[in-house]
């Protein structure tokens, strides 16, 4: 470590990015994740409900079936929840930071003047509810991209203006 | 020479020449399996008439070549600021670009064009067809004044950011080359590096002979199966030593030659800010690359070239834009196939103006083999043990196993034992690699974006992975010591955020 502190920086004195506090996707947005899973489970179900019908061999052993289904679909819940639980943004003076993750915890951050555009998306759904999903794109490439699902829509509004307006400044600030 | 383009100007007198072999090129290209069928089923006569036709059309596309070249003339309007082309024998055609949307010009020199000594200007304009604008024989000098006409219509800025796409013109480089690759040291590269690619390029160049002699046979009807009784009749242990020492040579001599063809003469000058990189046997590539566009500088060595003292280098550019083709972003590295030891400290120097000292350097936990192990040790082992109890036929090849147990377990020890991150004030390097062992260069203002992750059970060991996002890819590092990685997490992210320096 000492090798690169100097006089002027302790490293130790530096804003922490794991301690900042994670402000997590509104609760009700668990409503649009689980009308999602729901209509997929629907289509699955149906489709197999069809199979069953048709094909005698699925229809002997439809115990066997219909458990796999409710196991999958269990399953299918759980990991949305834990990855819902997970998901958390901040939104630094200098930075964006976004944490997500179903089995590794993965935080991603995003410089302020790195930003080359940011998006604001509505879905069907989300557009009821009035969410948007706010995407944040640098010249890294997709990896290192943010996208916020489930911020409440004026809230995204605002953050949207908020890093677009940085955008302008830290170009003008090149520009000079 | 005049070098007047307000004047509309014809090509150079070659032009004749090189438009009638791209019409003759294009009529084989057209004619080519018709033209075989012929040949072959032909007799002596028609044979001969033949010959006639195509002298013919030699004739014909030289005379047409001529009008084209009569009709084919281009000015730049300094009025209106506009370039104009107009062309077309039968129909004509006027084209006009306005001087401020050309983008890049490109100046390129094709195998007929280098045999005669002329060269090809395209213009690339944002949102239209490259190959529109182009004027296939212009001569060397006009070539260059006329792209510095074009360009000089644009403000500096333009120019400036263009520059590295830039393909510039030989007679441009006077400055002496600091970096000149010979014949020797292109043996010797050819020799040590690349085997992958070749034999990629080996075994399918074998298995399209083979299905095109089965192709053939069968076409004749006499495919009795006689391609693989002869693969079959000549397996012993013996004609696997000399077939396995046959592969070897022609994997080698393969590699030297796909060396000598893609580098020779490879020469690295500095124009002004530039590296001017130019190589190429037949079509002589020319390329003008600007330093703070090198977003990854890398360096790679193999047991052999280490003995021998070479390395090859590869300058990483940004992509442009968002979504690119494979070969594309190939297109954005710049390779040095093979260069010494103060070459390449002379390149770094160049890209990154110092050489990277010492830094403090991070290597992985041990639990770094463990998935590696796991999906290519333990997973297929167990699956040939299985295989093991219900299949005798693949008994005997236990040996192989154990070989394979073996070497996989040494390729993943190595790969553990090679990869590591050094940290100091102004750079990253990051080391890996298995046999040709890589040290990928950033500067911390290079980073785009940074990720972390950590797996659960990790936590209370304290390992995690990292990643730092570039425009020219990315760098990772994983199972290292978490705490360590936050910390330099926090301290690239206070050299991005607080330094004023752009990352192009």
């Amino acid at each position: 470590m000492q090798n690169f502190s100097n006089e002027t920086i302790n490293l130790d004195a530096l804003p922490k990015y794991e301690e900042t506090p994670l402000t997590g996707p509104a609760p009700k947005y668990w409503n649009i994740i689980v009308i999602n899973i729901v209509l997929l489970l629907l289509f699955i179900g149906i489709s197999l409900s069809l199979i069953t019908v048709f094909n005698e061999d699925v229809q002997r052993n439809w115990m066997i079936w219909t458990g796999l289904y409710i196991i999958g679909a269990l399953f299918l819940f759980l990991l949305f929840r834990a990855s819902f639980k997970r998901r958390g943004f901040a939104l630094r003076e200098k930075d964006v930071l976004y944490k997500s993750g179903i089995i590794a915890e993965t935080t991603v951050i995003v410089p302020l003047n790195r930003i080359q555009h940011v998006a604001l998306n509505e879905g069907f759904l989300s557009r009821m509810f009035h969410f948007g999903t706010l995407q944040i794109y640098t010249a890294g490439g997709a990896s290192g991209e943010i996208r916020i699902a489930g911020v409440p829509i004026e809230q995204a509004k605002a953050m949207k203006e908020a890093l677009v307006q940085r955008l302008v400044i830290n170009k003008e600030t090149q520009n000079e | 020479m005049a070098l007047d383009f307000s004047e509309p100007q014809r090509q150079s007198t070659a032009g004749i020449l090189i438009n009638g072999a791209y019409i003759v090129q294009r009529f084989v290209r057209a004619m080519f399996i018709p033209l075989a069928l012929f040949i072959f089923k032909s007799n002596k006569i028609a044979l001969l008439y033949m010959a006639l036709g195509l002298v013919a059309v030699l004739i014909i596309s030289i005379v047409y070549g001529y009008f084209y070249y009569r009709k084919f003339t281009f000015y730049l309007d300094t009025l209106k600021r506009e370039f104009v082309i107009d062309k077309g024998v039968f129909g004509r055609k006027n084209l006009t670009i306005p001087i401020e949307k050309i983008q890049q010009v490109n100046i390129n020199q094709g195998f007929l064009q280098k045999l005669i000594g002329v060269y090809s200007l395209q213009i690339d304009t944002a949102g239209s067809d490259s190959k529109e604008v182009n004027i296939s024989a212009i001569n060397g000098s006009t070539a260059y004044a006329l792209k510095e006409h074009l360009l000089n219509g644009e403000k500096e800025a333009v120019a400036n950011q263009n520059s590295n796409e830039l393909i510039v013109q030989p007679s441009l480089k006077k400055e002496t080359p600091f970096i000149k690759i010979g014949a020797g040291t292109l043996l010797k590269i050819g020799l040590t590096s690349n085997y992958g690619q070749s034999i990629l390029l080996l075994s399918g160049f074998g298995y399209a002979v083979f299905h095109n002699i089965k192709e053939l046979l069968r076409a004749l009807d006499k495919d009795n199966g006689q391609v693989e009784q002869f693969f079959k009749n000549s397996v012993t242990i013996i004609s696997i030593g000399i077939l396995l020492a046959a592969i070897i040579v022609v994997l080698l001599a393969t590699n030297v030659i796909r060396t000598f063809v893609k580098y020779f003469d490879f020469q690295i000058s500095k124009h002004q800010k530039s590296l001017l990189i130019s190589s190429g046997l037949f079509a002589k590539k020319n390329t003008l690359l600007h330093p703070s566009r090198v977003q990854i500088t890398e360096y790679s060595q193999n047991y052999f070239q280490k003995k021998i003292g070479l390395f090859n280098m590869a300058l990483k550019q940004a992509h442009s834009g968002q979504q690119q083709s494979e070969k594309e972003v190939k297109n954005n590295n710049m390779e040095v196939p093979g260069c010494n030891p103060s070459e390449k400290d002379e390149v770094l120097r160049m890209i990154l103006s110092k050489l990277p000292l010492d830094g403090t350097c991070y290597q992985p936990n041990f639990r770094f083999m463990n998935l590696p192990i796991l999906f290519s040790i333990l997973l297929p082992l167990g699956g040939y043990l299985i295989f093991y109890q219900f299949l005798p036929e693949i008994r005997p090849f236990y040996s192989l196993a154990i070989i394979y147990v073996l070497v996989a377990l040494l390729m993943i020890y190595i790969s553990y034992t090679k990869h590591r991150i050094t940290v100091s004030e102004d750079f990253i390097i990051k080391q890996s690699g298995i046999w040709d062992i890589s040290q990928e260069i950033i500067e911390p203002h290079k980073i785009q974006s940074i990720s972390t992750s950590q797996f659960p059970w990790h936590k209370s060991l304290d390992i995690g992975h990292l990643t730092l996002h570039t425009a020219a890819g990315n760098i990772s590092f994983s199972y290292g010591n978490y705490t360590e990685i936050k910390l330099l997490v926090n301290w690239w992210l206070y050299q991005v955020e607080g330094g004023q320096k752009d990352w192009m």
